[in-house]
């Protein structure tokens, strides 16, 4: 009963925290405390739900949230596969650690030309997502597949199951928590990849929007694509939490 | 002695090839595809021609690469103590914690990195904002890091202060805040590599000076090898700060448990 009313509280206050936030911004925006370039909120809501701007932001959304799912998939299958040729194949794991890390600690902006070259410009977006998410998984789930006990992997081994076996039964399921939190960390570092590839010289998109807006001086427009960027990865982000939770309770 | 020492170069290079043969394999394979496809040289220059622009050149790297750096670890650190102070005004009241940690996790689940031409164009296009966009960058890590350690505390420690007759500052000073210290470092070493990348984009994207603007100006000029050239000094740079941080890190793991 107790913990429940702790509970509540600290979701009253969540909430309140929030109204407090949204009520500032629309307030800083009406008074013009910040100047002409923070618009209040009310605005940005009232010219992104205008129904003549409704096929600008679909058809900017439709081709950002496609380079945010395709690299999303395409990242976290590579960064579990990876994950587990190394744990079959230790041998090949420092050398892979590293370049992962020095993957990682690249900035994208550096990898750009390379992209631009290599690929098509619309896709770098999804190529740098991909890259973003496949860092965040390898790591999620090369420290998943360690949590399976000794004593566990030394049964299966005196059982005579093969590497496979364990692999999908033992070290798989003892990873899946893990995972699901790469999953979930994933999500903003695939919206970021997707965004920062639009600005380099992509023809679509809400990242292009932004870039466009700010030369521009348009400013509800860049409010409004930033906004949709945020809610979008939050919603995203709030589905993989409740994902979690239940993965969190049926194998941890 | 020299079998000794031919077995120690041995062993190092065993070590070095086992732990960067996936880098190796990388650059192999791109000199190899350079090689083999011979595409032009304005498309795709040889590693051999980035490295010439590289030495002939040092110092538009130099002024380009110590500007962004600067930028980059100051803008880290002012984060860093922001989201610090404001975790532990968090801390202080349950009201303000209640209201700000559900803030900071909001915002720690957005692109924060969409945010910057949104700040650009509220504080001017000019190096204060590039460093205002960095400080922004790296405060969430910080406070959400900082006061998650500042309420995870060594299990019964918090009751024994209390039956002691510690005060609350002396609770603070000598239990809370040595606890958080390792969250915190881990606050470091995640927010090094972005704070890295936010400066660039705000150089790329205002097209004001450094590394990100030097990027931005040799890319619509066609100068290949300064493009890859920015794009080597500024992995050098982000490796640099992100090991620091990690280092930083290690140190104080060893000395804190």
């Amino acid at each position: 009963m107790r913990i429940s009313m702790e509970k509540l509280q600290s979701i009253v206050l969540g909430a309140v925290g929030i109204l407090l936030f949204l009520s500032l911004w629309e307030v800083i925006g009406v008074n013009r405390l910040a100047g002409l370039t923070w618009p209040p909120l009310s605005t940005v809501l009232v010219f992104m739900f205008d129904p003549s701007r409704q096929a600008l932001f679909l058809r900017a959304m439709a081709a950002s949230f496609s380079m945010v799912a395709a690299g999303y998939a395409l990242g976290t299958l590579i960064g579990v596969l990876t994950a587990g040729l190394v744990h079959v194949v230790p041998v090949l794991r420092p050398g892979l650690d590293r370049l992962a890390g020095v993957i990682h600690a690249i900035p994208a902006i550096a990898l750009a030309p390379l992209f631009i070259v290599l690929l098509d410009r619309e896709l770098t977006g999804m190529a740098i997502a991909t890259l973003n998410v496949f860092f965040v998984l390898y790591v999620a789930t090369t420290s998943g597949l360690a949590n399976s006990t000794v004593t566990h992997r030394d049964l299966f081994q005196v059982l005579g199951s093969s590497p496979l076996t364990r692999l999908l039964r033992l070290d798989l399921p003892a990873a899946l928590p893990a995972m699901v939190s790469g999953l979930k960390f994933a999500i903003p570092a695939a919206f970021i990849g997707a965004i920062l590839g639009e600005w380099f010289g992509s023809s679509r998109g809400l990242g292009l929007l932004m870039v466009s807006a700010m030369q521009n001086f348009q400013i509800p427009l860049l409010w409004s694509a930033v906004f949709i960027a945020s809610a979008a990865s939050l919603l995203a982000f709030g589905a993989m939490s409740l994902l979690e939770r239940f993965v969190y309770g049926r194998y941890a | 002695m020299s079998t000794s020492a031919k077995r120690s170069f041995g062993s190092t290079l065993r070590i070095g090839l086992s732990r960067y043969w996936g880098v190796l394999a990388v650059l192999l394979a791109w000199q190899a595809w350079v090689s083999i496809s011979g595409v032009n040289a304005i498309v795709m220059p040889q590693p051999i021609n980035v490295l010439t622009d590289l030495v002939t050149n040092p110092m538009v790297y130099i002024t380009n690469g110590g500007q962004t750096l600067i930028l980059a670890a100051l803008g880290l650190v002012l984060g860093m103590f922001l989201g610090t102070i404001v975790a532990v005004l968090a801390w202080t009241s349950r009201l303000l914690n209640g209201i700000l940690v559900p803030l900071g996790l909001i915002f720690s689940s957005v692109p924060v990195v969409a945010l910057i031409p949104v700040l650009a164009r509220l504080l001017g296009y000019d190096l204060k904002t590039v460093l205002a966009i960095v400080v922004i960058i790296s405060f969430f890590p910080a406070f959400v890091f900082t006061s998650a350690g500042l309420k995870a505390l060594p299990p019964g420690s918090d009751d024994l202060f209390k039956v002691l007759g510690a005060s609350r500052l002396t609770r603070f000073f000598h239990l809370v805040l040595p606890s958080a210290v390792p969250n915190w470092m881990i606050a470091l070493r995640l927010a090094a590599p972005p704070s890295v990348l936010s400066a660039m984009v705000a150089e790329f994207l205002m097209g004001s000076s450094g590394l990100g603007y030097l990027f931005r100006s040799a890319a619509s000029d066609f100068q290949t090898e300064r493009a890859f050239g920015t794009s080597v000094v500024a992995t050098v740079i982000s490796v640099l700060c992100f090991t620091a941080a990690l280092g930083a890190e290690r140190r104080v793991n060893n000395r804190w448990k």
